[in-house]
């Protein structure tokens, strides 16, 4: 058993994430250097144990613990995909961040935080105890307060509590979730829970702890109100990683190892249809560049949800296709929008427009990106909403269906807004500059992304194919 | 091993005796430079000889040490003095606070330094005494021996808030001293004894199964008195204006450690001798809901650094309150561990706040802000502390709290869990607005020259931030070791 590969694809980012800020002392080159080598060593790793996974014999490590604790790490299919994921994306938005965040202080702890999210983003998807998995979740929100407050205005910081504040609270609902599953079976440990019934109340408890970290209706205003900060952490935290935290918990507790009660299949889809109308509808008018993104989050966490709680092989595929494809298109999306925002100095799309000519390459990025949001094909996210809308078809929901096909339409409207508002008509910033050319790179590198996965969709897909057969 | 084992519990009698004495004999002038030291000394002392005591005792598969001081205890019905890994954990989280104190003292204290130090010994001695004690009685007075050293301290400068401060904690002490000497009085007068191996739920109800309504009253007597050295709601308000007025290691000790021993411990010791009784327990359990509650929402208010440590330490206390009340081993596990993880952060805090005062010469946070810059050490201490008090993974303050919310499910209190597990958001709450007003949040321009602090203060920090990390990260080995023990 490599039982080591899981262990150092936690530990290295989690403790080389300490060693950053000495680093960050002698010199910054090699600081950035050791941020980029530590997010780059944990994707490294998720591919290594990418073989095992896929051969249906995870590599693992197992502790037994006091108390029905236990320490557990296991690189199954699902916790392989999503470390794949987001240490990915992670890499790109590190590569851009060496541009953004240089003129600004404390870059120590900005890439301590953001390395130390990513080692609790790899103990979160590999760990096979709830308590553990209640640990990262709350390191995942301290790293996010951190960030979000990076600025250190009175309004960041305000909102940084907010954010905190929010999940934290979730968090703790899921907890005495947690506590009472344990007073039923005596243990923390996921593998031996597989296949127990769980009450409806634990259900609804969890829930909580799920919706605020995904940020779903109601629970979603913190997102939003996030953008205060720098754009690679809203890119990193509030698209690519962090939000997919609570839909990530969903298919590894309730579709991967509880057995919940069958009203869930149709109570969840209703909470996701709720907050992806009402989200499109406030990305619909609102005016700030990095509000509409992120209201568009909120409304495509709910096609990831709604995917997983199908309940059907074809949602359930698409719900993590989604994953995949929304944290490219959108980690590339909220990047595009730092360009623009970085080098305008406002947010606000209505003093905005015709930037496509002085940024022609992010213009491009930008569109692409919103192609793959908007589901049009042959892009990565076309397949993921198509699965997921089948899926609720499968699932016998025609009525939620339509629903999402109209929240699909929105998606489509909102984002062509944008598009317009910023990059076509009369220009507004004659002399805007575009950026660094590693911020650049790393929009255009995410772009392509999104297309090529699109093309070679079979590859992830028979991987999410996989996990719902080891589900 | 044996005999090391057996030589140990005289190391908490005749330390600080022996410090105390030798404090006095040398002439002040040349012991004015080392006092502290001597103090930090006998603290470090004290800590290694408990962590020491713990293992061999722990290894020896015995219960208890029986000794006496110039008295044999092998005769039948001799009063003897013990240890057990009850007051051995917590001797050593005397110990530890104590060397945090000292460390802070050696910066902060400048005028009575030989004083300090020899009130520091009374305090120790009083602390160790109550925790030694097999007797209501003694323990009563091991008690108040604390609480007038504690006196002492805060008032030793007279500055008029310490004064203030000092007299409100004499007057709500003298209550409690009224309230428990009532107490025991009534419960002699029904068993004829104060011994613990004496009393118990049994004993008080006697041959008819029936108890007196006098015991009930003796109870409840001792519960308030209790409470009130534990700055449990609603007899808190002592507690924030004592130790915000006493100089910053004073504070250190009372709010990392004497609330613990003079409050809590008597709880531990009230729930193991009547725990059979449902209503003690379920007062204690109340009291604990109370305090939480009332420190908490205090906490959120205040403007004053340390008095914000002081109302969060009335929280926390309700949390070991719970522990206790739980009223079984892992209960009690949870709680100790309480008292352990609250003791490191909440030094960590109050060094904090000494590093503050000496370097801005205010506390108000009103008028701090991102001070994480210029006191970076100070800054990342302040935050391991106030994630771990705010009980999130993987820092101390968490597995304590989970133990004792766990305990207290399986206790069958499911709503005071729930209770407790929400309430812990108010924490999170007054130390995400400390933290905003004082590192986090935008620059106060008046203290661009502020330099972070050097020294002892800067080392105890250090060091304190490892414990609230370390602890938390090798808590899976301390659980893995209680369980080796058997006590969990």
């Amino acid at each position: 058993m490599n039982g080591w590969i899981p262990v150092l694809c936690v530990l290295v980012p989690l403790l080389g994430a300490c060693a950053l800020p000495f680093a960050g002392k002698r010199s910054p080159k090699i600081r950035n250097a050791l941020a980029l080598a530590l997010v780059a060593a944990a994707f490294a790793f998720s591919l290594a144990s990418l073989p095992a996974a896929l051969a249906g014999e995870p590599l693992a490590v197992r502790v037994k613990l006091p108390l029905g604790l236990s320490f557990g790490l296991v690189a199954d299919a699902l916790a392989v995909f999503m470390a794949l994921t987001s240490s990915l994306v992670a890499a790109v938005i590190v590569i851009y961040s060496f541009g953004y965040v240089r003129e600004y202080d404390n870059q120590n702890e900005y890439y301590m935080m953001v390395v130390l999210f990513i080692g609790a983003m790899m103990g979160l998807v590999h760990t096979t105890n709830l308590i553990f998995l209640y640990m990262f979740w709350e390191l995942s929100a301290v790293c996010c307060w951190r960030l979000i407050g990076f600025y250190r205005e009175e309004i960041a910081v305000a909102r940084a509590n907010k954010a905190y504040f929010v999940t934290v609270a979730g968090a703790l609902v899921m907890l005495a979730g947690f506590l009472g599953i344990y007073a039923q079976t005596g243990t923390f440990d996921l593998e031996a829970m597989k296949g127990f019934p769980l009450p409806a109340w634990a259900v609804v408890l969890i829930l909580f702890g799920i919706l605020s970290k995904s940020a779903t209706f109601p629970l979603h205003s913190w997102l939003p109100d996030a953008g205060v900060a720098p754009s690679p952490v809203t890119s990193l935290l509030h698209a690519a990683v962090l939000v997919k935290i609570g839909v990530f918990a969903y298919a590894r507790l309730f579709v991967g190892t509880f057995v919940i009660p069958e009203i869930f299949a149709l109570a969840v889809p209703v909470i996701a249809a709720l907050s992806a109308l009402l989200s499109a509808g406030l990305a619909l008018r609102a005016n700030d560049i990095k509000r509409v993104i992120a209201y568009s989050t909120v409304s495509q966490l709910a096609f990831i949800l709604l995917g997983i709680s199908s309940g059907t092989e074809e949602g359930f595929v698409g719900g993590l296709l989604y994953i995949l494809a929304h944290a490219v298109a959108k980690g590339g999306l909220f990047l595009c929008a730092g360009i623009v925002e970085h080098s305008v100095h406002t947010k606000d799309i209505t003093k905005m427009g015709g930037l496509a000519k002085r940024f022609p390459l992010t213009a491009i990025a930008f569109a692409l990106c919103a192609a793959s949001v908007m589901g049009i094909p042959p892009f990565s996210g076309f397949f993921a909403k198509y699965l997921v809308i089948d899926g609720m078809l499968a699932a016998g929901h025609p009525l939620l269906a339509a629903v999402f096909i109209i929240g699909a339409v929105m998606t489509v409207l909102y984002l062509a807004r944008l598009f317009a508002k910023v990059f076509l008509g009369p220009p507004a910033f004659p002399d805007a500059k575009e950026g660094t050319s590693g911020m650049v790179a790393s929009v255009v590198a995410l772009a392509a992304l999104a297309l090529l996965l699109g093309l070679a969709i079979n590859l992830p897909g028979s991987l999410a194919a996989l996990i719902w057969e080891a589900m | 091993m044996s005999s090391i084992l057996n030589g140990i519990p005289y190391v908490f009698v005749a330390a600080p005796l022996f410090a105390f004495i030798l404090n006095n004999a040398v002439p002040r002038e040349r012991m004015r430079s080392h006092a502290v030291a001597l103090s930090g000394g006998v603290a470090a002392l004290q800590l290694a000889a408990a962590i020491l005591g713990f293992a061999l005792l722990a290894a020896s598969g015995r219960g208890e040490v029986r000794f006496g001081l110039f008295w044999s205890v092998d005769a039948a019905g001799a009063a003897y003095l013990r240890v057990n890994l009850v007051s051995l954990f917590l001797l050593l989280c005397v110990g530890f606070v104590a060397l945090a104190s000292a460390l802070t003292a050696a910066k902060t204290i400048d005028d009575h330094r030989c004083s300090f130090a020899n009130l520091f010994m009374a305090l120790l001695l009083g602390m160790n005494g109550m925790l030694l004690a097999t007797d209501l009685f003694t323990l009563y007075v091991f008690l108040e021996i604390t609480g007038t050293a504690s006196f002492v301290l805060i008032a030793m400068y007279k500055s008029s808030k310490g004064l203030e401060g000092a007299f409100k904690y004499l007057t709500m002490s003298a209550l409690a001293t009224i309230m428990m000497l009532t107490g025991l009085a009534l419960l002699f007068m029904h068993t004829g004894s104060l011994a613990f191996a004496d009393l118990g739920a049994a004993a008080l109800s006697g041959a008819s199964g029936e108890m007196d309504i006098l015991c009930y009253g003796a109870l409840a007597l001792l519960i308030s008195g209790f409470a009130i050295k534990a700055g449990a709601a609603p007899f808190h308000s002592w507690l924030p204006d004592a130790h915000q007025s006493a100089d910053t290691a004073v504070s250190i000790l009372l709010s990392g450690i004497v609330i613990k021993i003079a409050g809590a411990y008597g709880f531990i010791v009230l729930v193991e001798l009547f725990g059979d009784l449902y209503a003690v327990r379920l007062s204690v359990a109340a009291l604990g809901v109370a305090t939480i509650a009332f420190g908490a929402l205090l906490a959120l208010v205040q403007t004053h650094f340390k008095r914000i440590a002081a109302y969060s330490s009335v929280s926390q206390v309700g949390y070991i309150l719970f522990g206790i009340a739980a009223g079984s081993p892992l209960g009690l596990v949870g709680a100790l561990l309480h008292v352990f993880s609250h003791a490191a952060f909440k030094s960590t805090l109050f060094s904090g706040a000494a590093a503050l005062h000496e370097q801005l010469g205010t506390l108000d946070i009103e008028q701090m802000g991102g001070l994480q810059k210029n006191m970076p050490v100070t800054g990342f201490a302040s935050v391991t502390s106030f994630l771990s008090a705010a009980g999130v993974p993987p820092f101390a303050g968490f597995w304590s709290k989970l133990l004792i919310l766990i305990s207290l499910w399986q206790a069958g209190w499911i709503g005071l869990s729930a209770a407790a597990l929400g309430l812990s958001i108010l924490t999170g709450a007054y130390f995400l607005r400390l933290q905003k007003k004082v590192f986090f949040g935008p620059r106060n321009p008046r203290w661009d020259d502020v330099k972070e602090i050097g020294g002892t203060i800067r080392a105890s920090q250090i060091v304190l931030s490892a414990v609230n990390l370390g602890a938390g990260l090798c808590f899976p080995l301390v659980l893995l070791y209680l369980q080796s023990i058997g006590l969990i």
